[in-house]
């Protein structure tokens, strides 16, 4: 064969590898065949899954966010797309937890004794005592409960809601190279939720929560899931749950009850404040409260300022409060008084123009029906 | 690895053979540019130690025929044979010996000459590393560039840029140099020497191939022409062949131009006045019997020369005639006749 | 007549020659000098940031006081986006387009160079001054990070401070990655060169396709295609500067610049071996 063409062929051949090898790149990572587990009934895995010890472990969690709310600045593991925790655990509450943003990262450590919550952006170190911030993880916004640590959180939600709900196991997968069942919670039909279904990938051997994954009605693709994308089970290296903090960094050390330079502290100021109480049960359930005018202004302030981060800072000294909902969301108005309701794919918020504040994974209808009960 | 065993192979094989006469020879070449044609069932014979001239107009189809022949062309159509090798498989084995200057010198003008030569020196595969430094000084020599060397190639003449695109043809002793218009843009005394430079290879057993668009180069340096007209080879074969085969005449000087004619005639032999004589057509007759009609008439003959036809009116009627209707059976005689 | 062998002169030399000629070539030192420029002016522009309170701005920005280490790292993303695929574009467009068109390109062809041997040669010129253009731009910056930020280690994003020589070793990494990113780009940029003689065509090709990619890359309706744009992986390179290193990112954009290596050089070769000269 002339050369020519062979020189031809064989480019032709490159031309096509290096596209095949884009488009293999380009293709989610290959959850692989489902594995062959013994047969293990749905009581009997919940069960295990509540009684699991917590493990040693280090690995990355992907989240992939399709809630439809608007972005919050910084912290794109709550935002609508797909971003990365990475997390360790010593398995004795010694934790790591790094939140990688666009080009910052927070990092959170808890040594034991202290815990340290380090910002890149910021250059900023909140220090607290040991476990003080296990109630909320680590820059994410309490009432968007958009979970980061399935172990943890997975199995409050199984627990919480197994009455409500129908368990069953459906089938096996792998998770992050691990063999797991697939927990399926459906709501029961008396329901009122915008959620079709929670599916929890449970680790087959340390009956962990690998993976959760929320579906709402009229969607195949989950609302959110959270789920490891890599795990190293076993001893993790000490130094990983060690913080010291660097020398330029400005180290803070709040006192929880007071408001901080934090924008965390504000938000959780305001939550303590305003006297959460909870309406309805299972799946139904609408979380209320009454936020007082200030709080809310003070945390609006702070989205304000991170969203134009930079040099010129300190231009968000007034906040219009009201206009910032009405942009996230529509007004409503009824016999308890006017408000913004602010809808995602798993449920809803209604503000009150008066501070009243009610949220749920239930239909718009269910949530003007609570917020008249609000005291 | 590969590309050496076959080469081996390839030149055992042509070694065995019959030994090849041609220097460089073409068989129904053809490059069509888009719809264009450019050349067209060309077979040109290149022998070995010939100088041959590649004569047309500009657009004839030299260059790129030139450019096939060195395997940066490939034809649409046809064959090549390079020192025997057929193209393109055996360029790697061909080029090395061939030198070639074509569609003028290119050099980077940031470099000097020296660095330029250089640069074109280390891609040789015929020249030692150790080789380079002294083949660059020699090649410089040559061309007279020798003192321009550390120039750089940007501030260059026209005529200098000719000369280096030269001493790099000749960097390493050739079999064959390609030569595409080569004294353009050269005074008369470059001229000179890129002829000088033609002969001694030459006479040093090299074969050159020389094109132009100038009838007199070809015609002081060649000993074979080959010429070429929209796209196809018109006429070749040696030169001075080519211009004995056509019919020459005789110029009678003669203050009795009246006389002459009338004894030519009486002895039918064809004549017409010119300037200061007759001029004899040489058909059917020839010298000796012209000048002894003449005597015997009593006219008298200050001078006798024969006129050689030039290269330019041989080319002057092939290009014509090429025009006219009468084309192919005008080329046919010129061919029979060099055969 | 004696046989002929099929000869070719040392692939060393070649090498050495490509190598010189580039560096003789007015525009490279320019260029050199030039890029040399850009740590100094990113450095001083920071520490005039770094004045004031709080961080000097977003990103690496951020954690550059006192921190000499991460100038280099600042600078090289900083440069990635656009100055350096420019120069990528530069070497392969004076490759083989500027050859063409000072007619050097036939001179080699003639010597005779094999068609995908002088290809070879000129993706190796175009990579070893991609690699010199990108440690320039590290080395400049090391040393004016120093001077002007100091630094006995280098302060990460996720907030762990790693000695001098395992920063230096995360800047030798951030050196290769990117390379190998300009590499990417480079090697289509080659693959437009091989099918001109213009080699500004070549840079404006070669700038308005990363450009379209970079804006591409901006339309989250376009989700689908980021993966395979080269531009898209450029953002994960600052995964460089997390602690404890995750090399999935970093991974992935390799082997995406590494897929537009194999896809531009396969291009050229094939644009090269068929082309009229």
């Amino acid at each position: 064969m002339d050369r020519r063409r062979v020189t031809v062929v064989a480019a032709a051949v490159g031309v096509v590898a290096g596209a095949t090898g884009l488009g293999v790149l380009a293709m989610p990572a290959g959850a692989g065949p489902a594995p062959v587990l013994p047969d293990v009934s749905a009581e009997a895995l919940v069960e295990s899954v509540l009684n699991a010890k917590p493990a040693a472990f280090g690995g990355s969690v992907a989240v992939n966010n399709d809630l439809g709310i608007p972005a919050l600045a910084g912290v794109p593991q709550l935002s609508d797309g797909a971003s990365t925790v990475r997390m360790w655990s010593d398995g004795t509450g010694k934790v790591r937890v790094q939140l990688p943003g666009g080009d910052s990262e927070r990092t959170f450590v808890d040594d034991g004794q202290t815990a340290w919550l380090w910002d890149s952006a910021a250059q900023t170190v909140v220090k607290k005592p040991h476990g003080s911030f296990e109630e909320h993880q680590p820059g994410l916004g309490d009432q968007q409960a958009a979970p980061t640590d399935p172990v943890t959180v997975s199995r409050q939600v199984v627990a919480a809601i197994q009455q409500y709900s129908d368990v069953t196991v459906d089938g096996t997968a792998r998770v992050a190279n691990r063999p797991a069942y697939e927990l399926v919670l459906t709501p029961k039909p008396t329901e009122k939720t915008v959620l079709r279904e929670v599916r929890i990938a449970v680790d087959s051997e340390l009956r962990v929560p690998l993976r959760m994954a929320v579906l709402t009605n009229g969607t195949d693709a989950p609302a959110v899931q959270v789920g490891f994308s890599e795990l190293n089970v076993g001893p993790q290296d000490a130094s990983l749950f060690a913080f010291a903090p660097p020398a330029g960094a400005k180290v803070t050390e709040p006192d929880v009850e007071e408001p901080t330079a934090d924008d965390k502290a504000a938000a959780e100021k305001a939550l303590t404040e305003a006297k959460p109480q909870v309406i309805g049960e299972g799946w139904d359930v609408v979380v209320a409260a009454r936020t007082p005018q200030e709080a809310l202004a003070d945390l609006a302030e702070r989205q304000e300022q991170r969203a134009e981060r930079g040099p010129q800072r300190g231009e968000g000294g007034d906040v219009d409060v009201a206009g910032l909902l009405k942009q996230l969301g529509k007004p409503v108005s009824g016999t308890w008084g006017s408000g913004t309701l602010i809808t995602t794919r798993v449920g809803g918020v209604l503000v009150a123009d008066d501070g009243r504040v009610v949220a749920g994974a239930v239909p718009e209808q269910v949530l003007l029906d609570a917020i008249g009960q609000v005291k | 690895m590969t590309t050496s065993t076959s080469a081996r192979v390839g030149s055992a094989a042509s070694a065995a053979g019959s030994t090849p006469v041609f220097a460089a020879r073409t068989r129904g070449l053809r490059k069509v540019y888009g719809r264009t044609v450019a050349v067209d069932r060309v077979d040109l014979d290149v022998p070995e130690g010939a100088v041959l001239g590649m004569l047309g107009p500009n657009g004839s189809g030299k260059t790129t025929t030139i450019r096939m022949l060195l395997g940066l062309v490939r034809p649409t159509e046809g064959e090549v044979e390079l020192l025997g090798k057929a193209l393109p498989d055996g360029v790697a084995q061909a080029l090395p010996h061939v030198g070639a200057l074509v569609e003028g010198p290119g050099f980077h003008p940031f470099l000097t000459g020296r660095e330029n030569l250089r640069r074109a020196a280390a891609f040789e595969p015929l020249l030692a590393s150790g080789d380079i430094r002294q083949a660059v000084e020699d090649a410089l020599e040559r061309v007279g560039l020798a003192a321009a060397a550390h120039r750089r190639y940007r501030g260059y003449s026209l005529g200098m840029k000719q000369r280096l695109g030269l001493a790099s043809a000749l960097l390493v002793p050739r079999r064959l140099i390609v030569l595409d218009e080569p004294t353009n843009g050269l005074d008369p005394a470059g001229t000179r020497e890129v002829r000088k430079v033609i002969a001694d290879l030459h006479e040093a057993g090299s074969t050159v191939v020389v094109s132009s668009h100038l009838l007199s180069e070809i015609e002081a340096t060649c000993t074979h022409v080959a010429v070429l007209h929209r796209g196809t080879v018109v006429a070749q074969g040696e030169l001075a062949e080519l211009l004995h085969s056509d019919s020459s005449s005789l110029l009678i000087v003669t203050p009795d131009v009246d006389d002459a004619l009338s004894a030519l005639r009486a002895g039918r032999i064809s004549a017409r006045p010119f300037a200061e004589g007759v001029r004899v057509e040489l058909i059917g007759t020839t010298a000796p019997v012209v000048l002894e009609t003449l005597v015997h008439a009593g006219v008298a003959v200050h001078e006798a020369r024969r006129h050689r036809t030039g290269l330019e009116d041989l080319f002057a009627r092939l290009t014509e005639a090429e025009e006219s209707e009468h084309s192919l059976s005008a080329v046919d005689t010129i061919e029979e006749g060099t055969r | 007549m004696t046989a002929l062998v099929a000869a070719r002169a040392p692939l060393g030399r070649q090498l050495r020659s490509e190598l010189r000629w580039i560096l003789r070539r007015p525009r490279t030192v320019i260029g050199l000098a030039s890029l040399c420029l850009v740590p100094i002016l990113a450095g001083v522009g920071l520490w005039f940031a770094t004045d004031g309170d709080g961080p000097a701005g977003p990103g690496l920005a951020a954690i550059i006081a006192g921190n000499g280490l991460v100038l280099p790292v600042f600078t090289l993303f900083l440069a990635l986006p656009l100055l350096l695929p420019l120069v990528g574009a530069i070497w392969a467009a004076d490759g083989l387009a500027g050859e063409a068109q000072h007619g050097t390109l036939r001179g080699l062809l003639l010597s005779p160079v094999g068609r995908i041997r002088l290809l070879a040669i000129k993706s190796f010129g175009v990579a070893i001054m991609s690699l010199v253009a990108v440690t320039l731009i590290a080395v400049v910056g090391v040393i004016t990070g120093v001077v002007l930020f100091g630094g006995e280690g280098m302060l990460t994003l996720s907030g762990s401070t790693l000695s001098f020589g395992e920063g230096l070793g995360r800047i030798a990494l951030t050196i290769a990655l990117v390379t190998v990113q300009v590499w990417g780009v480079a090697a289509i940029a080659m693959a437009i060169s091989a099918c001109t003689e213009h080699p500004l065509v070549v840079m404006a090709a070669t700038m308005a396709g990363v450009i379209v990619f970079a804006v591409l890359g901006l339309f989250s309706a376009l989700d689908w295609l980021h993966p395979y744009l080269i531009t898209s992986a450029w953002e994960g390179m600052i995964d460089v500067m997390r602690d404890p290193l995750p090399t999935e990112q970093l991974w992935r954009g390799t082997v995406v610049a590494g897929c537009y290596v194999l896809i531009g050089l396969s291009l050229a070769a094939m644009r090269l071996a068929t082309k009229d000269n």
